[in-house]
């Protein structure tokens, strides 16, 4: 049944006998699609046979946005109690598939008609692969239920790479390293790190410049220290001795103090430089390794 | 992309910090009290400048003879004598001159002579006389020994503490607690 591009099918499914003839626990199964899925209903009737189905769509909107609410377990505890009754089965599973370009996001929520609370939930975010969304509905059912079958997880294998060696990568957390090594920031830039690349270049710059600043200093204060020493030595006059005994101490002061400062100032630098390198490396861009990716909750 | 452009770098920080050679702080003007206190010789002081001077034969040697007071300690004084030894084997004495200090500013012709014994010693006697003043005070120049070289070698002028002496135009004795001696070296 399609209603603004959605299709609503809500389903029985029983497993062996339903109606508490037998012990196995029995589920109503909702499915709630944001595009037309055909193949769906009859890929569950096929895969979980001794099934039979109803179909109701007074209900299509009930387990939307379940988030929203404040405890989104006890959300509908009274409406899945009543679904319970209505329909005599233990579990109520609803199943919800949203596409978002070439990706697809299958949401699953499990109730219990007992107490009426969410007792599990799956939320997937997937590439699209031949398929891909009756195989990721078989398998969540088929896990709800305990009966998985192989070929659906070699199916969803079928959207990795045969061969990831043979991946060209086109940014490496090996280039980022190199790059920030040539110029701090660089690599973290190169990876998208804006912040990060501006706060290291604006340090590295800084040090740096502190670092030649405090050197250029020390060559001064050095060759006065010298030329005064020079001067020192080669008068006998008391008053030239005496003043330049002042300003050549004066000088070997100031060389000293902008010796050390350039040398801790040079430290930092080359410290910070590799740091920077090592950094760049870590937040350097990599690959996903599966093809998983992570919920976006927003 | 090279990776020898951060090595470039990092190896000018690594000559930033090879290049901040720490100097030695050596002061040893012989005219400096600080610098003779420092080597444990107190003032006032009977020192020659420069304190050590690298010649040739053909060289004439020029030794100042000073006195030098602490800054904050000078006394008045009117007249020395001093006796200075010398090494007779490389050196021979050409002529020994009165100081600037002693000639005063005012160009007064002072009271100095000296004796010559032939074989390294010399005595110098000088006294201060001037129409308006009766001392000097503080550190200064009281003559100039010019020396001919007759050899080569190495060796040092110094005065005979014991037999030098100081005085004020009252005739009283001002102590002198220390020397330093001049090293001369011929090529």
């Amino acid at each position: 049944m399609r209603m603004n591009q959605r299709i609503l099918v809500h389903l029985i499914l029983t497993f062996e006998i339903i109606l508490g003839f037998n012990p196995e626990p029995t589920y109503l199964v909702l499915n709630y699609f944001d595009r037309d899925l055909p193949a769906a209903e009859q890929a569950l009737i096929d895969n979980f046979s001794n099934s039979t189905f109803e179909f109701d769509p007074s209900i299509h909107h009930m387990f939307e946005n379940i988030d929203n609410h404040e405890n989104p377990a006890a959300s509908h505890m009274v409406t899945i109690k009543e679904l319970g009754e209505k329909y005599q089965v233990n579990y109520i599973l609803f199943n919800r598939i949203e596409h978002i370009n070439d990706r697809f996001i299958l949401n699953g929520l499990l109730f219990n008609t007992r107490s009426g609370g969410l007792i599990h939930r799956r939320k997937i975010d997937l590439k699209q692969y031949l398929n891909g969304q009756i195989n990721e509905l078989n398998m969540w059912v088929g896990n709800t239920v305990g009966r998985v079958e192989k070929n659906w997880e070699k199916n969803r294998e079928s959207i990795l790479f045969s061969d990831p060696e043979e991946i060209n990568y086109e940014k490496t957390p090996r280039g980022a390293a190199i790059r920030s090594l040539a110029a701090p920031g660089w690599g973290q830039a190169y990876s998208g790190k804006k912040v990060s690349a501006g706060l290291w270049a604006s340090t590295e710059s800084s040090l740096s410049l502190a670092a030649i600043i405090s050197f250029l200093n020390y060559d001064k204060a050095a060759k006065s220290f010298l030329k005064n020493s020079k001067l020192y030595d080669g008068t006998n006059d008391e008053k030239e001795v005496a003043d330049y005994r002042a300003a050549a101490e004066n000088d070997w002061n100031d060389h000293k103090k902008y010796s050390q400062l350039a040398i801790v100032f040079a430290a930092a630098t080359g410290t910070g430089w590799i740091a920077n390198s090592i950094h760049a490396w870590i937040v350097g861009p990599r690959p996903y390794t599966n093809i998983y990716q992570q919920w976006n909750t927003k | 992309m090279k990776p020898f452009h951060g090595l470039f770098i990092l190896s000018l920080a690594l000559l930033f910090v090879n290049s901040c050679t720490i100097y030695e702080k050596l002061f040893d003007n012989p005219v400096d009290f600080e610098a003779n206190e420092e080597r444990g010789i107190g003032a006032p002081t009977l020192v020659f400048y420069p304190k050590t001077q690298t010649v040739t034969q053909i060289d004439t040697i020029l030794v100042g003879s000073f006195i030098v007071f602490q800054e904050d300690s000078t006394q008045p004084f009117a007249g020395v004598h001093l006796q200075i030894e010398f090494p007779n084997d490389f050196l021979e004495l050409d002529t020994v001159k009165p100081g600037l200090f002693i000639t005063d500013t005012n160009n007064s012709t002072p009271l100095f002579t000296y004796t010559y014994d032939s074989i390294s010693t010399i005595d110098i006697y000088a006294y201060f006389l001037d129409t308006l003043k009766k001392d000097l005070e503080g550190t200064g120049h009281l003559a100039d020994l010019v020396f001919n070289p007759v050899g080569v070698g190495s060796d040092s002028i110094f005065y005979n503490l014991d037999k030098c002496e100081m005085i004020n135009h009252q005739d009283h004795e001002i102590i002198i607690n220390g020397i330093r001696g001049a090293e001369v070296i011929i090529k």
